[in-house]
């Protein structure tokens, strides 16, 4: 037996050995017999200088819970989750409430491209023909019903620029104020964007933009 | 240093399926588990039966085991309570006076086997043979060791605290006690090796 590992076996017994240093040596321990028989007089030594033994320092208790441990199953504990990673998870959370708030606001852009082509196509295409809202209008507001380009980027634009705001502030911005601002983008969408299949306000502005060239 | 890392790793040993290490655990606190309940038994050989029985419980807990605490904490626990419950059912328990002639033979003969070694002859020699040779081996080491090992064990000192009260580096405190370990333990290997070959009896 080396002194050095002696050395370590000493400092481990009184809990003053480096975490690392002490891994190794547990694993050491657990196997080697002769290097536990002499944590085992380390152990009675410091029974004997704090009288501790009582009656039987050299009791074979160790020896019968050995062998009662013998006839237990092995116990193998559930992986417990390392703080470090409630810690990294705690350190991702502002990342992931920006990357929830740029999917919202992307799906908020997305829903409004999608809800404002088929007016354009339809009302570029078909000209004249009355869509959804416009049915039984006259054939003259029908026939200015023709979405100019102004008005679709009108819609698109504040909403970019909103969501953009959003993603650029939300990481300072507490959830409720971030929520707040979300709807009132989704708010500004449906009374712009999202108004011409259901709302005859766009029509007034499309009759006015008509009206305007002629 | 963390008060509890060298028990601390033992016990994730122990966890990951390693009983050799849970036994290192028990060579190292039997002894103060068992000074422990002697505060609620008196009879020695009933002391270790509860020991033996709190180590088992800690053994079947330790999955639960998630060093919040440190583990002679816990153990202690285990033992206190143990302790306790053993002392209320035993008081529980009817005493028989009546012990047929037959069953007396089967009964001392069952006592002989309750009895321990140290409650034999050879048992008590020896364990008063390690009390002499371990005081006889301290009061030989040189000054500086004594007062080293004297002040872990007895005054439970870390090394940063002896260090100070020495006036010397944590490493010579280290050592120091370990030095003093060393001679310590080969007079009483001595002692096992040569008069009664009895080493793995301290296990």
């Amino acid at each position: 037996m080396n002194e050095e590992l002696d050395s370590q076996l000493s400092a481990m017994f009184d809990n003053e050995l480096p975490a690392v240093e002490c891994e190794l040596l547990a694993r050491r321990l657990s196997r080697d017999e002769e290097l536990r028989g002499r944590w085992s007089r380390y152990a009675a030594i410091g029974a004997t200088i704090r009288a501790e033994g009582g009656e039987r320092l050299n009791a074979e208790l160790a020896r019968r819970v050995s062998v009662a441990i013998s006839a237990e199953p092995v116990v193998v504990a559930e992986p417990v989750r390392p703080p470090s990673r409630r810690f990294a998870s705690r350190l991702w959370a502002p990342v992931g409430g920006v990357a929830v708030a740029a999917s919202v606001a992307a799906a908020a852009i997305l829903w409004v491209r999608f809800e404002s082509p088929p007016d354009q196509v339809l009302a570029q295409s078909v000209p004249g023909t009355a869509s959804g809202s416009n049915v039984g209008q006259s054939a003259d507001s029908a026939a200015s019903y023709v979405v100019p380009k102004s008005i679709a980027r009108r819609s698109i634009v504040p909403s970019t620029q909103l969501a953009n705001y959003v993603v650029a502030h939300s990481e300072f911005s507490s959830p409720v104020n971030r929520r707040n601002l979300l709807s009132a983008l989704m708010a500004s969408e449906s009374g712009t964007a999202g108004a011409p299949s259901g709302s005859e306000e766009p029509t007034e502005d499309v009759n006015d933009d008509a009206k305007s060239p002629q | 240093m963390s008060a509890d890392v060298s028990d601390l790793s033992l016990v994730r040993r122990v966890q990951s399926g390693d009983k050799g290490a849970f036994d290192a655990l028990v060579r190292k606190y039997q002894h103060k588990l068992v000074k422990l309940v002697m505060r609620y038994v008196r009879n020695p050989a009933e002391a270790e039966d509860i020991a033996q029985e709190a180590f088992i419980k800690a053994y079947r807990a330790l999955p639960q085991f998630r060093g919040d605490s440190a583990f002679y904490t816990w153990l202690y626990r285990i033992a206190i309570n143990t302790a306790k419950n053993a002392v209320v059912s035993r008081d529980r328990s009817p005493i028989e006076y009546n012990i047929d002639r037959n069953d007396a033979t089967e009964e001392s003969y069952d006592m002989q086997g309750r009895m321990k070694d140290s409650e034999t002859p050879e048992g008590l020699v020896l364990t008063d043979e390690i009390r002499r040779t371990v005081n006889a081996a301290i009061e030989a080491l040189p000054e500086d060791l004594k007062t080293a090992i004297v002040l872990r064990e007895l005054d439970g000192l870390s090394y940063e605290e002896i260090a100070a009260a020495m006036d010397c580096p944590v490493g010579t405190v280290r050592s120091r006690i370990f030095r003093a370990r060393e001679a310590i333990d080969h007079r009483l290997r001595e002692v096992f090796e040569g008069g009664l070959g009895r080493t793995e009896d301290l296990g």
